[in-house]
Formats: C-alpha cells, structure tokens, sequence
C-alpha cells in the first residue's frame, strides 16, 4: 500500500449520526417547501403533482449513489495492473453509464414511464456490461494477466479461488465475475435513477413552462426535453462526485468493504438532490 | 485523511487571485448586459473574458481543494462544480424576469447557498474531514456558474432565460433549435468542466509554478471560447460573432505562446526536435 493509499484515517468509512440526521432533516424541510410552493400556486400543477415530481428525483438520487457503489473503479493502479477493476474515476465511469442509460430512457420517454425506466435501466447496465467486457479483453489478452480479486479469497457467486492467481505485491488484478456483475448492477440503477430524475423533471417543465407563458409555438416540448435533459446531467454528476468522494478511490464492486459505507451516501445524495430539485424546479416557478 | 501536501508557494495568495477572478468575471458579465440591454450584441465576446476570469479563480481553488489528496482526482472537482453551477445558473436566468441586472449577482449568491450544502454534506455527512472542503465546493459552484454565464454569453450574447430558451428564424421564434432546446449548454458544459479541470491536472506535481498553472487556465479558457464563437454564428449577428471568434483566437494563441514559454522555464531542458536538419543536405 502505497503512502497516498494510506492516508485516510481510520474512521473515514464510519456513518456520521449527528450530520447524517440534520441531512435528512433539512431534507424533509425543503420537501415540504415544496409542497407549500405547489399548493400556493407559485409551481404549476398543483401540491399532489409537485410533490411527487420532488419525492421521485430524490429517489432517483438515492438510487444512482447506491448504483455507483456497485460500480468497480480501479484508477490508476488498475491501469498498471496493481489493482482490480476499470482504470479510471468513479465519476468518469458513472457518468458514462448513467447517461448512456438517461439517453436510452430518454428515447423512450413517450411510451410511457415502465417502459423509459426500463430501457434507461437497461440501457446503462449495457454500457456498464460492454465497458467490462472490453476491460477484461485488454487485461487478459493486452497485458496478460489473470482476473483476480485481492479482497476476498473466494468469489461469493462462482467460488473461484482469488489468492492463486494474485501477483506479489499487488492487490489483485483484472476484473473477477464478482466485480462484473457489480458493474452491471451499478449500471441498471445508475441508468434507472438517471431516468426517473429526467421523465419526471420533462413532466414538470411540460406542465410549467405553457404555466410561465412559453406558449405560441409547437414545439414547446423540446425545450422541455433540453432543460429536463441538461438538469439530470447536472444533478447526475453532483450526485455521482458526492458518491465518490464517499468511496474515496477505488473500490472492487460489491464484496469490496468499502460497499458498507453506502447509506452515508445515500443520506448525502437525499439532501443534494432535495437542494439541486428544488433549485431546478424553480426554474419555472411563478413569482 | 486530511494530510496537507502544498503544491507550491503560492506568489500570489489564494484570496486576491479569488477577487481577481470575480471581479474580472462580474465586470465583464455587466458589461456584455449593457450591450444586450441597449441593443447591440457586439460585446457578447466579454462573456468569454468572464468565463477566464472565472477559470481563473476556479483553478486556484481546486488547487488549494486537491492539494489535500481527495481521492477521486482532480477532474471529479471539476464535473461537480459545472453540474452544481449550471442548476444555479438556470435558476438565475430565470430570474430576469424582475431585471436583466440582477441575474449574475443572483447567480453568484445562489450558486454559493447550493455549494454550501454539498460542501457541507462532503465535510460532515460523508466525513472527508478536510478543512477547506466546504469554502472550497461553495467557490467551485460558483465558478461554475459564472464560467458557464459566460460561455452562454459568447454563444447568445445574453444571459435571460427568454434570450437562452428562444431563436428567431425568418422572424418566427421557436424553441426546439435554441441554446437550450437544442442542448447547446451541454457542449458548454463539457468546454467549461475540462477547461476548469485540466489546467491543475496537467501541471500539478513538485515543480508546479502559479503563474504557469494560471497562463494554462486562461490557455483553457480561450479555446473554449473560440469553440462558442463558432456556435455563435448561430445565434448572434455576424458582427458579433466574428468579434468574438478573432478575440477568442488571439486570446488563445498569446496565452499558448506565453504557456510554452513558461514551460521551457521551468522545464530542465529541452530538446526542439525536427523531423530534418537544416544543415544537411
């Protein structure tokens, strides 16, 4: 392990009670803000609508920063082999499947919402899948090296024996099954949450910008689709930084110890969604 | 966890390259809203003076932020601050409904209440336990905003959420080709994150020089710029947009030249290789 690997402390995977209550809290708060807002009128479509609109971002926020935990990020190690897993960020690799996932939810917006979910869902998963598939061509037949976990000594799923084929001095390498059916879990609900966030912010602009006085021409629901789609980028990416900086690094994929720390990032990702949505949402608020 | 390893010394202190920054970036800001305001768009090219003011303070801090070692790397700084700083900025724009004036002083304000929160939520709830993190996130968001106002600003020539969201072609006004409805603030996004992102990444490391970083952020900066001069042809009147093209060049060919010549500064040596030599025939 190297100097830098080593620096976090030794609490740094602890939940935080204290902090982690005032999240939700607050969170709480600007729910029922919402809710006065939609009530007084000043979001169209009334109390029940905008409601739901805030309560299903924020569950697509928990679902995309419990999705990211699944995801295996190697770094930098991986890319020389030291360490197993795909050879960049956190932030990187959650981008990429979630948006491939937002985009191929948002294809498929108008044929209902099970079937955008769906497709966002799968969608991601894919990306995340030929993303591993491709990782563990170039380990094995580019670099020639076996896959190998260094955190466990059996994979949980196959039973495979890791410490046989792990190289001296590093911490495994490649990418086991474990870690790829963690990416593509990590993919299915980083899609999913992308999606919902995106249907229900497009819903809401539909129903608000005609409200704010965009009206007269027929094409008002692509600026919806353009504000709805450049909001769940925005929000993605605050929510998929959130979570890395709540694995600190690198992490396997599910077996990983690192994975227990979710609900921190979970509580996190309730409060920055509740912050960002409502800002989002008052976009075309009536004053 | 929040184990200081300094960069550099810095020439000049975190603090004034922060009001450096946002002063350049808020004077800049009004003076292309005057322009919008008494109805020229030949000024739109000051918002890409304000997106380098902007990428100028924003480099600073995400050089004091990372000199702690978060773990995730420097591009993730970036990512967050452009994905906090654009929800901020919407909001903003929206708000010039009351007055045009308002809208970056409004977006300043609630660009650093919403990173405020994420800072917050990084220190405590996810306990990264670095002492800069919550100042330097609520900075970040509204570099954010503030570089991405100013990058709409080249493309659009104003910052009104009416001016972003419509377009006038053959005098009807349509939204789906607009710079939102069309997704161009996606490609100003992404030109803002890396221009925000890669000045730090690219120079960091023992023999990492302030001013060097600061020439590669404006370098940055104006590259991103001739590329929302170009969209502008688009959007604002021919004039405007070629004003702003040939300032977005010079801008960036006298910060690369200065660039190179700081690298070869601090560089040990250097070598400048030629496919042929002059004095063989």
């Amino acid at each position: 392990m190297s100097a830098i690997a080593a620096k976090p402390g030794a609490n740094a995977g602890s939940f935080q009670p204290i902090p982690s209550v005032i999240a939700i809290v607050i969170a709480i708060i600007l729910v029922v803000v919402a809710y006065f807002l939609g009530s007084s009128g000043i979001l169209a479509g009334g109390a029940q609508f905008v409601l739901q609109t805030f309560c299903l971002i924020i569950l697509g926020a928990a679902l995309i920063a419990f999705g990211v935990h699944f995801v295996p990020v190697g770094g930098a190690p991986a890319a020389m082999g030291q360490a197993p897993g795909i050879a960049t960020g956190v932030a990187m690799l959650a981008t990429g499947a979630g948006l491939a996932g937002l985009f191929g939810g948002a294809w498929a917006a108008e044929l209902g919402l099970g079937v955008a979910l769906a497709s966002g869902a799968i969608g991601g998963a894919l990306m995340m899948a030929i993303t591993c598939l491709m990782v563990n061509i170039s380990y094995v037949f580019g670099m020639g090296i076996p896959a190998a976990s260094g955190k466990v000594l059996k994979d949980p799923i196959t039973g495979d024996l890791q410490a046989a084929y792990k190289s001296q001095g590093t911490e495994g390498h490649g990418l086991p099954f474990i870690s790829y059916v963690g990416g593509v879990i990590g993919g299915l609900f980083g899609g999913l949450g992308g999606t919902l966030i995106y249907i229900q912010l497009l819903d809401f602009y539909n129903v608000g910008l005609p409200a704010l006085g965009f009206v007269g021409a027929a094409d008002i629901n692509m600026l919806s689709v353009g504000l709805a789609g450049i909001f769940a980028i925005g929000m993605f990416l605050v929510i998929a930084v959130l979570s890395a900086y709540n694995i600190t690094g690198t992490i396997e994929g599910p077996h990983d110890p690192k994975f227990k720390r979710f609900p921190r990032a979970i509580v996190a990702a309730i409060l920055a969604s509740a912050v960002c949505g409502l800002v989002a949402m008052l976009v075309v608020a009536l004053f | 966890m929040s184990v200081k390893v300094e960069a550099s010394h810095d020439g000049i202190p975190h603090n004034k390259v922060m009001a450096i920054g946002a002063v350049i970036s808020l004077v800049s800001l009004y003076i292309a809203i005057i322009g919008t305001v008494i109805g020229v768009d030949y000024l739109a090219f000051f918002g890409g003076i304000a997106a380098v003011g902007a990428l100028i303070w924003g480099n600073s801090t995400i050089k004091k932020l990372c000199s702690y070692g978060i773990g995730t790397g420097v591009p993730s700084a970036g990512m967050l601050a452009f994905g906090s700083g654009l929800i901020a900025l919407l909001f903003a724009s929206a708000l010039a409904g009351f007055s045009i004036w308002i809208v970056p002083v409004a977006a300043l304000v609630i660009a650093l209440i919403v990173g405020l929160f994420l800072g917050w939520i990084s220190n405590s709830v996810l306990n990264m336990k670095i002492p800069v993190m919550t100042r330097s996130i609520a900075e970040l968001a509204a570099v954010g905003a503030l570089a991405l106002m100013g990058l709409g600003v080249v493309a659009t020539g104003t910052v009104s959420f009416t001016g972003i969201a419509t377009i006038e072609i053959l005098g009807v006004s349509v939204y789906n080709a607009s710079y939102l409805g069309a997704g161009v603030i996606a490609v100003s996004f992404m030109l803002g994150a890396i221009a925000l992102q890669h000045p730090f990444n690219a120079c960091l490391g023992p023999g990492e020089k302030q001013d060097r970083t600061n020439m590669l952020a404006i370098e940055c900066g104006f590259l991103s710029m001739i590329i929302m001069a170009v969209i502008s042809f688009v959007f604002v009147s021919l004039a405007a947009a070629w004003i702003s093209f040939v300032v977005a060049i010079i801008g960036w060919a006298v910060s690369y030249v200065k660039y190179v010549a700081l690298s070869k500064r601090d560089a040990a040596a250097w070598l400048d290789a030629k496919p042929f030599s002059d004095k063989e025939e």
